[in-house]
């Protein structure tokens, strides 16, 4: 093991409780975006107010990294086989429906790839548990 | 990997739990060892030896 203090008890609950908060931000903020936008007296305030929505996913960015820090080699192993599979057919979905928009589907906002990409690692963290057993 | 860390733990009289807060992992992860669905790393594999004064061959069979 890395370090002493690894693994962390309870970090599975805390990232959970983390991930819940900063996805309820990332869903308000990207609602409220273009809210957010037209309040800002100029145009270098109205920037700075667009990037504002992408906050909360580097903040998921770092509660990810850090609950992978507090677990152990057989958990992190886990963990990455996971986000690796998951990552991977979302990112596939995300670029047939792309593709499929030529055809006329409905466009989507690029503000749904990461709840896309969410929703594919919960399914896919799902299966592989029971898979597992 | 076969490994004998199910006798050795009952000779101890250990739970994984047990076993597992010694060693500092999860109790999934020394399950996992013992059903053989996880190979540990050589750290963890050292530290299972130390801890039953063993070494890691008298543990780990490949």
């Amino acid at each position: 093991m890395s370090a002493d203090a690894v693994p962390v008890k309870g970090a599975g609950k805390t990232y959970i409780i983390e991930c819940a908060i900063v996805s309820a931000l990332y869903a308000g903020l990207a609602w409220a975006r273009h809210w957010l936008i037209a309040q800002a007296p100029n145009h270098a305030l109205a920037i700075a107010a667009s990037i504002v929505p992408s906050l909360p996913i580097w903040a998921l960015f770092f509660v990810v990294w850090r609950y992978y820090r507090r677990i152990d080699e057989f958990e992190q192993q886990r963990f990455l086989e996971t986000i690796a599979l998951s990552f991977g057919i979302g990112s596939c979905l995300l670029v047939t429906f792309a593709f499929l928009t030529d055809a006329g589907l409905a466009w989507l906002d690029i503000t749904w790839a990461w709840p896309t990409l969410a929703v594919s690692w919960a399914l896919t963290s799902g299966i592989m548990h029971v898979a597992r057993r | 990997m076969k490994n004998a860390l199910p006798r050795l733990r009952a000779e101890r009289g250990l739970t994984q739990g047990d076993l597992a807060d010694k060693l500092n992992v999860s109790r999934q992860t020394v399950n996992a060892i013992e059903t053989g669905r996880y190979d540990p790393s050589l750290p963890l594999a050292f530290a299972i030896a130390r801890l039953f004064k063993c070494r890691i061959e008298e543990i780990f069979e490949p």
